[in-house]
């Protein structure tokens, strides 16, 4: 075979090939420990590997495409944008995760998404979402009965 | 004809001023909850049971009615204007709505799907009403072979929401039926890629997979590019209304969406995603202008949003006839008719049929609201585009979440969404179809199970597909379909070479 | 359209306030009832009509009902016996489905480990085949088992569940053995029915009243039930009267977490106790179709440990079970 350089515009291609071939190999290797067997017909299993399967295949498929097809092309990306949304799903996940509530866990994803875009009223923001937050939590768990989260705040209402 | 009297009866009940107001409340709640991204109408139901236990049946069934085609209408509207779908039915919607939505046309993009849904549910309720018992005794024999062969069709039709790469929308797919497999094997009781973590064994959510792929994808693709390229609002140009072209695109592929998706709706595993890919195929291949596919085509939309609604009318059939519930809302709905002793089933015709009507005209009557309710609205809906960004989509971002909060409030959930969202984001970025994700994984599970059924059914003779014509024949429509444009392709190029 | 949503608004409002009686509070007890699956399903309308019950009856001043839904109750389980240890008003809600796959997925928790307070409410299995079937009792079809096990088809509810128990425990009486057995499992008696409908199965388990209509209307013809008594109209009589030492009951019973004890498990028990037997509670179960199968606490502990023994059996005799 031909030594060709890869562009680095086909790196991405490369990657998901390699994402592909991996989640492959963690199927195959789940598949092949399924113990349950049935009694009649097919295993659990089969449809694993034959999804096992067609994942190597496109992987296959991408490793061709990274040195033939056109570049996947992407446009610079915000990074900065993207860091913030990171930061309030987390602020989201901790919240519940901490048991300090659905209201606080809103109005944190509310108000870093909010400067995701762009918006620097941080404080502003958190009392739009502090107050979107306990409606909702109202709403659900006074009319609804429907428990959503409880922290120390919510405990008051 | 005895059933049309025993409708006019029903209207008599159902135009009560009490349950007028109940449907009106109904639709009202329906359409507000569908519009939120990851509640659902199942959810909405549930919750609102209790709070019904003291109506009286034929009140609060009516009530149902009107939650169950409002949420059915209002999933839609996020899709188109946000390309955030409310629920899973309306991921086909997103896919040209939406670009209706960026080029200005959001208004009657809206305006078709709330026709059609119109139409569609008219024509479905009507067949409800009048075919309900032989159509039902079809849809039982459906054995699992039939569901193995519809699976394969379904598969086929998947290819036309690949966009412009064959290999990226079959990676897309495929980490759809990946996402399939996790969780506890039905058939045999098996765990599947789990790696011990006891909140997968019950697999991913559709719900969460596309509110993930969608809104949460979404929100980071355009925030990453925000400070970049800042999107404007969208310019709604022209009318908010139909043209006289949209018009005349539109109608057929309502009746046609509808065709579809009532028989489907009806099968006891149909369920309402299916008939809308089906419908989207369909439209792609019989539009007199197949390039705008992709692009905004108005009939992507009004084709499968027709299909969904005319499928929840479907859904209906087995639920009335045979007690049986094919969704999760349908399954609500069979506990709110069993919490007032009535159990619906092959006697609910003979022993409730006071209800049985009341509760077939009241959709008439539900599905006339939702018109009247939704077509002034599409001018509101379209403002909520104005919503300054850092605001709209932060509210995008709790409301999904909040969903996924209200069904199961769990850490692992949540931590799952935000994978998604990663990918999503990752998929447009680097121009990944995302709907194929979310068709692998309502169709994977549902094709595996169907394909071992048949073979435990039959002790492992694969000849069982192909003994039976009806699965036999759905498989050849399947493979045929899947060669013939090689075939074509092959014929075209060997008469250019003839030349 | 501002009068209608204002409308819309207080009917909601007047509803919420009709679903909590300002009861007289007779009680201080404020709980909490874990449902350890979704809102809708079994154990969740369980746990919300005790709510109703308890509050109406002023057995406790307020009842909040979580749901924590997944992997057929056990992370609800796990979490429970995690975090609520010791707490005097906590109470889960659960039943047979718990106990099957508490076992099938290996859980470290199972409900030895909570306290039980009461069982609840017990819904019978049937046993039907379709309306022209040749099997006309329960002997025609142990002989159609007896003759060739793989080709009597049965469908039901999911694999390891109270449907598939009980298919199994009918082929091991037949004489056959229940490895073999062919057990179609389908997402729940839904599904289940139009497959017998359908005419592709020999059998059918699921809960009696999925399938009442289908019974009463002669679409199926039910062959026994798994309840020990006959049941009051319901014509198929039970397995024990059809001299099969089989009782296998759907039940549902209601728990308090590990380490409550004394007076506070007392203050519990008597609470529940006077629910279960207030008319508020019995007009509840008939509502809603289900089957009084009330056992106190000691009863309770004990059927525990033995329905836990017996399920784990008949898992591994199928190969759900190590």
């Amino acid at each position: 075979m031909i030594e060709r350089s890869l562009k680095p515009a086909n790196r991405p291609a490369v990657v998901v090939a390699m994402v592909l071939f991996s989640v492959a190999a963690v199927t195959y290797w789940d598949a092949s420990r399924m113990t349950a067997r049935a009694t009649y017909g097919m295993d659990a299993n089969a449809a694993a590997y034959f999804i096992c399967l067609f994942l190597a295949v496109l992987g296959i498929g991408h490793l061709f495409a990274a040195f033939q097809a056109l570049p996947i092309e992407a446009e610079d990306a915000d990074w900065k944008a993207i860091g913030w949304i990171a930061v309030a799903l987390s602020g989201l996940i901790g919240s519940i995760w901490l048991g300090a509530g659905f209201t606080l866990g809103s109005a944190l994803l509310f108000a870093f998404t909010a400067r995701a875009f762009g918006r620097k009223a941080l404080i502003v923001d958190l009392v739009i979402g502090i107050v979107m937050g306990l409606v909702v939590f109202l709403l659900f768990n006074k009319l609804l009965s429907l428990a959503l989260p409880q922290g120390p705040f919510e405990r008051l209402f | 004809m005895d059933a049309i009297n025993l409708l006019i009866e029903g209207f008599s009940l159902a135009i009560q001023p009490a349950n007028l107001i109940f449907a009106a409340i109904g639709v009202f709640i329906g359409t507000a909850v569908g519009v939120l991204p990851g509640i659902g109408p199942a959810l909405t139901v549930a919750l609102l049971l209790p709070v019904t236990f003291k109506l009286d049946p034929g009140g609060s069934i009516i009530m149902f009615a009107g939650i169950y085609y409002g949420g059915m209408y209002g999933g839609s509207t996020t899709a188109i204007l946000l390309n955030t779908p409310g629920e899973s039915a309306a991921v086909v919607t997103a896919l040209e709505g939406n670009k209706m939505a960026r080029s200005g046309r959001g208004g009657p993009a809206l305006a078709t799907a709330a026709i059609g849904s119109f139409v569609a549910a008219l024509v479905a309720t009507f067949a409800l009403a009048f075919l309900a018992p032989p159509l039902v005794k079809v849809a039982v024999k459906f054995a699992p072979w039939d569901y193995f062969g519809l699976m394969l069709i379904a598969f086929v039709t998947v290819s036309a929401t690949f966009g412009s790469s064959p290999l990226r929308g079959l990676t897309s797919l495929a980490f759809g039926l990946w996402l399939g497999l996790m969780g506890l094997d039905q058939l045999t009781g098996q765990a599947r890629l789990t790696f011990g973590v006891p909140q997968l064994l019950d697999g991913v959510e559709v719900t969460t997979l596309a509110v993930g792929l969608f809104a949460i994808g979404e929100a980071l693709h355009v925030a990453s590019r925000h400070l970049y390229k800042p999107e404007k609002p969208i310019p709604v140009k022209g009318s908010i209304w139909m043209t006289g072209e949209d018009w005349s695109r539109s109608w057929k592929a309502w009746l046609r969406g509808t065709v579809v998706g009532f028989p489907i709706g009806a099968l006891p595993a149909g369920g309402a995603e299916i008939p809308t890919f089906l419908s989207y195929t369909m439209e792609k291949k019989l539009s007199r202008k197949p390039e705008e596919f992709g692009s905004g085509a108005i009939e992507g939309v009004a084709g499968p949003e027709a299909a969904n609604n005319a499928s929840a009318a479907g859904t209906l059939v087995p639920l009335l006839t045979l007690g049986l519930p094919t969704s999760a809302t349908a399954a609500v709905m069979l506990a709110g008719f069993q919490q007032y002793n009535i159990q619906p089933g092959p006697l609910l015709f003979t022993q409730h049929a006071d209800l049985v009507w009341g509760l077939v005209a009241s959709l008439f009557i539900a599905n006339v609201m939702l018109l009247v309710l939704n077509l002034p609205l599409v001018g509101l809906w379209v403002k909520l585009l104005r919503i300054p960004l850092p605001w709209l989509y932060g509210g995008i971002l709790v409301f999904a979440s909040m969903g996924t909060i209200a069904a199961n409030p769990s850490v692992v959930e949540l931590l799952l969404l935000s994978a998604f969202g990663v990918v999503g984001f990752l998929m447009r970025r680097y121009d990944y179809p995302v709907a194929p994700a979310v068709v692998g994984l309502i169709l994977g599970p549902l094709a595996d199970n169907a394909l071992r059924r048949s073979v435990q059914m039959s002790l492992g003779d694969p000849m069982v597909f192909l003994e039976h014509p009806s699965s036999a024949i759905m498989i050849a429509v399947a493979t045929i379909a899947l060669i013939a444009p090689f075939v074509f392709k092959g014929l075209s190029r060997f008469q250019q070479d003839e030349d | 359209m501002r009068q209608f949503l204002r409308t819309a608004l207080c009917l909601a409002a007047l509803a919420g306030t009709a679903f909590f009686p300002g009861a007289s509070a007779a009680s201080d007890l404020e709980l909490t009832i874990t449902a350890p699956a979704g809102a809708g399903g079994g154990w969740d309308s369980a746990a919300r009509s005790l709510q109703e019950a308890m509050m109406a009856t002023g057995e406790a001043k307020s009842v909040q009902v979580v749901n924590v839904p997944g992997a057929g109750g056990t992370v609800g389980l796990a979490q429970f016996v995690g975090s609520a240890k010791g707490a005097a008003d906590q109470l889960l809600v659960a039943g047979i489905t718990l106990v099957g796959a508490s076992i099938s997925n290996n859980s470290p928790v199972d409900l030895t480990q909570v306290t039980p307070l009461a069982r609840l409410t017990g819904d019978p299995l049937v046993v039907v085949v379709p309306r022209d079937s040749p099997i006309k009792s329960i002997d025609d079809l142990l002989a159609t088992i007896k003759k060739d096990v793989a080709t009597t088809i049965w469908v039901g509810g999911s694999a390891g569940g109270a449907d598939h128990i009980l298919a199994a425990l009918i082929t091991k009486s037949a004489g056959a053995d229940p490895s073999k057995i062919n057990y179609v499992a389908y997402s729940g008696g839904g599904e289940a029915l139009a497959a017998m409908l359908g005419g592709q199965a020999t059998a059918g388990v699921s809960g009696y009243g999925e399938w009442e209509g289908q019974i009463k209307s002669g679409d199926l013809r039910a062959l026994a039930i798994s309840y020990p008594e006959p049941i009051e109209g319901v014509e198929a009589k039970p397995l024990k009267a059809q001299g099969l030492d089989i009782e296998l009951v759907n039940w549902r019973g209601i728990f308090a977490p590990p380490g409550v004890e004394g007076a506070d498990l007392d203050a519990l028990k008597a609470a529940v106790d006077n629910t279960v037997k207030s008319q508020q509670w019995k007009d509840i179960v008939k509502a809603r179709g289900w089957t009084d199968y009330y056992a106190p606490s000691d009863e309770f502990k004990g059927f525990i440990a033995s329905e836990t023994e017996r399920v784990r059996a008949i898992l591994t005799s199928i190969g759900l079970a190590q």
